[in-house]
Formats: C-alpha cells, structure tokens, sequence
C-alpha cells in the first residue's frame, strides 16, 4: 500500500506538471465546466421567476442557485474521462508500455484524473466565486450536512471514476468507444441531476435515477451540500447505497480487467 | 536451466478485411468478413541466462509478436512459456518487475516533461531505492552521454537522444532480461554503432538475457552469437551465427582478380555471375561444386587471385526468405 501511495505520487506529481506546460488549455476546460450549469441556472431561474409562487420544481430562484453552484463544483471534481482515452490508448497501441509496468495503468489514470482537478483549481475557484457573487445562492446548510456532504462528494467522485473505468474497458473488445462516451456522459448529465434538480423530472425517470448509479456521483452530494436533504438517515442511506456502488464497480472492475488484458491485441510496432 | 524457455507457441489474430473501395466498405456494415492469421506457428526454443539472441525476419514474420507474448503483452492462441519461471502472460508483478521490453517506436516517457520526470517516475513505478536509483542513474548517463538531455522536454529531442533516454529508462529498474525490438529503428550509423556497445556493455557488467529484434543486420552480427531466424512465423534457423551460411546457403562466393581483361569467357557456365567489373569477378557455386569451380577456373584463366568464401549474411538470410516466398506465396500481415 505504501509503495502504491508512493506510485500515486509520483504520477501526481508527472500529471501536474503536464498540465501545467498547457495554462491556456486548463483555462479553457474551467470555463467548460462553468458554461454548461451557469446556462442551465439562468434557464431554470428564469422559468421559477415566471411563476405565480415563484418556485419551478419546488425551488426557489435563490436555492436554484445553490443547486447549480453546487452541482458546478461537485461536477469538476466527479468528472472523469477514460471512456474517451481507453479507445485512443488501444487503437494507437499506446496501451503496451502502460501494460508492461508493474503497476495497472489504473493508477496512473487516477492520478491524471486527480492532477486536472487540482490544477485546474487554480482557474475554476475564482470563477465560482464571482459565479456565486452574481447569482446569490441561498443555503441552509448545517454542519453535519456540510461533512455527510464531503463524504459523498469523495464517494461520488470515486463511483464516477471507477464506472467510468469499466465502461472504458470495454474498448479492449470494441475498440472505439467515442459514442458510448456520449451516452455515457448523456446518463451523467440527466439521471445525475445536471441538466436539473432530479425532482424536476417525471416519476418513472425518477426512479430510473435512483437505481443507477449516476443520481449518487453527483445529485445526492449536492443536495446535501446545499441542504436539500434534511433526514440523517436518507443521507446515511444514500451513503451506504454509494459504498454498495463502489463494491459492485471494483468487482466488475477486476473481472473486466482480467478479460480485458487477454482480449488486448497490442497494435502497431 | 534455460531463463526463457519456449514450447510451440502459437498465436492467431483474427483480422477484419474487405475489398477497397464505396460499396465494399457500405456491404462491410452489413457483413463483416474476418481472416485468421497465424502470426506465430508453433515456434519453440530456449535461451540461457546471459545470453544475447537475435531474433531476425522481415516484417510480419512474428519477431515482435513473440516478444509481446513472452513479455506479458499477448496471450498466446496455444503453447508454453517460461520466462525466470514465470508464464509472462499471467503478468505476475514478480515477474514484470524484472523484465524490460524497449519498443523502438513506441515511446514510454512522458511527452511534455523533461527527461528526468519519466526517470523520477520509473523509480517510483518499479519501487527503486533512492541510492540504488541514483547509482543506476549516473552510470547509465555517463555511458549513454546523456547528462545534456536530462532538463530537455521529451518532446524536443531528437531521434537518436530519444532512443538512448528510451533505454537508459528501460534499465534503470536492473532487469535480468530485456526484449529489444528494434532498438536503433530510424538513427543515424554512429548512434546505432553506439547503442550497440551500450547494449553489449550492459550485458557483460550485468550479465541481462538479451532478446533482440531488429532490421539491421550489423545490430545483430556486432552482439548476438546466437540468431534465430523467423518467417511466416515459424523458425528457419536456430545457431550460432557463423553456422548460418552451411544451414541456409548451400553456396560459396568465389571472387577472382584476372591478370588481364577476358571478353570471350563463358563465365556462366562455372556459377552465377554476382558481379563483373573490369578484371574482378564474382561467382555463386554450388558448394559441393566449389572445388571444381576453382579448378576450373585456374586452369582455364590467368588468375591473380581466387578467394573462396561463405556468402554475406544478408544475402543468405534475404535468398533463405525470397525462396520461401516463391515457393508459399502466402502473406502474413
């Protein structure tokens, strides 16, 4: 385990200083991941201030703020990507020298995941601040919702990682995955609670959003940063529904991993 | 007890084809069609601890496709293999740890970083301490000359520094056996001449099993003793080096200098003209007709001087696969 944590860090370490050769392309992904909820916020406010009770799915323009504000950061640190790179890595033969270390290219990939988070904080913290100076976000936020909240935001983080890791191992049978990745990403963004407050949407997808896994990488810790979920034991709930999640993803993670690696056809040189 | 020892092993890729074109591609949707083909057939052999082998073939004779399998790249279709004990595709992290496989075109440092960055994390990767790390570091600069590159972003080097930054990465864990596949792909002369004595130096301080692929035959004349040639995926030969010729050239070159110009001398009809230039000429012969060749041709011409000799490698290991060739037209990709 220490040698793994040492392994971690230095790819940490490799990752940020790839990032940082490219400042311009980290600016231009931070205002990425601003666009889309900051877009979305100004459509819903819009449609809660056109109502007679001045609420749109049971909240009001303030907690709409709140909700995208949070779900904004909660994006940026659940985000990941392999379901992209894998099929890139294995079309061009990349994937060899990953696969001839001692280490599971995992690793790696998890510490350039974690290296774009950290670095891009750099650019995407100011403009949450000045995003939540112009919208004024309404909390009602207690302590312990603060820290159940944290938990899950690490858990969502997690889920949204090692799925993603699965679903990009399928590319060791079908090689290409760009349109799984939209799919994939599609599902994030609706069954998460991105595109809007899950309880916005009709009961059936509602239900579709509770037994998959998406609503649990990014609309159950938002909700609880932001106060949402008052009942303690929803949000131990939730949490244990994430860690239940998280076991059925690494088991289906070293199964695929084992397949995968039989399956790999080492292309080109 | 041999260190990588090879039972008839196969592999078979199954690949996708269709005829070039619209409506062959439209008709592919539809209906693909597959071709299996045998990439490596039943190849076997054993290699003993420190030795250099080389393993030699045209493109897409299976030279490449054996060493991803023997290093835990591929799993083979059928066979055995043993590497220090290990069957290399179960990829044990024992066994991982020791061995290196260096792909002359495929990079494993990191792109937009300086050269020590992909050092500082092979260190970490393969757990090496920071004494030992170090020792092995300074060693393999000074005898590759790369302590002018180290600050350099991978990415700006040239060619032949990335090769050598390629290896000197590839060594810095001390693996006790190494796969080279095309170690001097795309450099000049004096860069392969001097990775060559890198590898040869690497391999007589440390004592590494060597497997080497590669398209120049002077890699593999300057260090392996030992070459196994490889077409169509299945081994030609398997020896030393200078047994090559008597196995797959059953001719000898004779080369001789005449006293004075001969224009009416029916050459041909002793051997295959190789060459003729003004009183210099060189003959192929069948080798058990050398002996009368030479007589022949003493008594009949004014020689100067008449040398007999195996032919070049090259060209015994270039007829070996252009006869194999004629007589099974069948390609491998």
């Amino acid at each position: 385990m220490i040698r793994v944590g040492r392994v971690f860090a230095a790819y940490l370490r490799a990752g940020v200083g790839v990032m940082l050769q490219y400042r311009g392309e980290i600016l231009l992904w931070a205002v990425w991941g601003l666009v889309n909820p900051a877009v979305l916020y100004a459509m819903w406010s819009a449609a809660a201030e056109s109502n007679p009770d001045a609420t749109a799915a049971g909240l009001t323009r303030g907690q709409f703020a709140a909700y995208y504000f949070v779900i904004m950061i909660v994006g940026h640190f659940a985000t990941a990507w392999d379901v992209y790179e894998m099929g890139y890595l294995i079309r061009t033969g990349r994937m060899s020298p990953l696969l001839l270390l001692p280490v599971p290219p995992i690793w790696k990939a998890l510490a350039d995941n974690a290296a774009y988070k950290l670095t891009t904080l750099l650019f995407v913290v100011p403009m949450w601040l000045v995003f939540a100076g112009l919208v004024s976000p309404e909390f009602d936020t207690a302590v312990w919702q603060l820290g159940a909240g944290s938990a899950a935001l690490v858990l969502g983080c997690l889920l949204n990682f090692l799925l993603g890791y699965v679903v990009a191992l399928l590319a060791f049978w079908f090689t290409k995955l760009d349109a799984l990745g939209e799919v994939y990403f599609g599902l994030g963004m609706f069954l998460g609670g991105r595109f809007a407050p899950l309880d916005a949407l009709p009961p059936p997808i509602r239900w579709a959003a509770d037994v998959l896994p998406f609503r649990w990488m990014f609309a159950f810790p938002t909700e609880l940063l932001m106060g949402r979920t008052t009942a303690e034991s929803v949000a131990l709930a939730g949490l244990a529904v994430q860690a239940a999640w998280i076991a059925v993803v690494l088991l289906a993670l070293r199964r695929m991993w084992s397949a995968a690696v039989k399956r790999y056809a080492a292309v080109g040189g | 007890m041999p260190q990588i020892e090879v039972d008839r092993l196969c592999k078979t890729f199954r690949v996708p084809e269709r005829e070039g074109g619209f409506w062959p591609s439209v008709r592919s949707v539809f209906r693909r069609r597959f071709r299996d083909v045998q990439a490596v057939r039943d190849v076997s052999f054993t290699v003993e601890a420190g030795e250099i082998v080389g393993f030699l073939g045209p493109n897409g004779a299976g030279k490449t496709t054996t060493l991803k399998m023997l290093s835990g790249l591929l799993h083979p279709t059928s066979g055995q293999a043993r590497v220090m004990g290990h069957v290399p595709w179960r990829r044990e992290r024992g066994y991982l740890q020791r061995i290196s496989m260096l792909m002359g075109q495929r990079s494993q440092m990191q792109w937009d970083l300086p050269v020590i960055d992909s050092f500082l994390v092979q260190a970490a990767v393969y757990g090496i301490p920071r004494e030992e790390y170090q020792r092995t570091q300074a060693e393999l600069v000074e005898l590759l000359d790369l302590g002018d590159v180290l600050r350099k972003q991978v990415r700006t080097l040239s060619l032949g520094e990335r090769m050598k930054c390629e290896i000197c990465l590839s060594l810095l864990h001390r693996p006790a056996v190494l796969f080279l596949d095309e170690p001097t792909i795309g450099v000049d002369i004096t860069m392969q001449a001097r990775i060559r004595s890198f590898i040869a130096e690497h391999n007589r301080r440390r004592g590494a099993t060597i497997i080497l692929t590669s398209h120049y035959m002077a890699d593999v004349t300057a260090l392996c003793r030992r070459i196994i040639v490889i077409d169509r995926g299945r081994i030609l030969f398997d020896g030393a080096i200078d047994t090559l010729s008597a196995r797959l050239a059953p001719f000898k070159v004779i080369k001789i200098d005449l006293n004075r110009e001969l224009d009416g001398y029916d050459f041909a009809a002793v051997g295959t003209v190789l060459s003729r230039q003004d009183r210099k000429v060189v003959l192929r012969v069948p080798k058990g007709e050398t002996a009368a060749a030479a007589a022949r041709l003493l008594t009949d011409l004014p020689v100067l001087d008449l040398t007999i000799e195996d032919p070049p490698i090259e060209d015994v290991i270039a007829r070996a696969f252009a006869d194999r060739a004629s007589a099974a037209p069948e390609a491998t990709p």
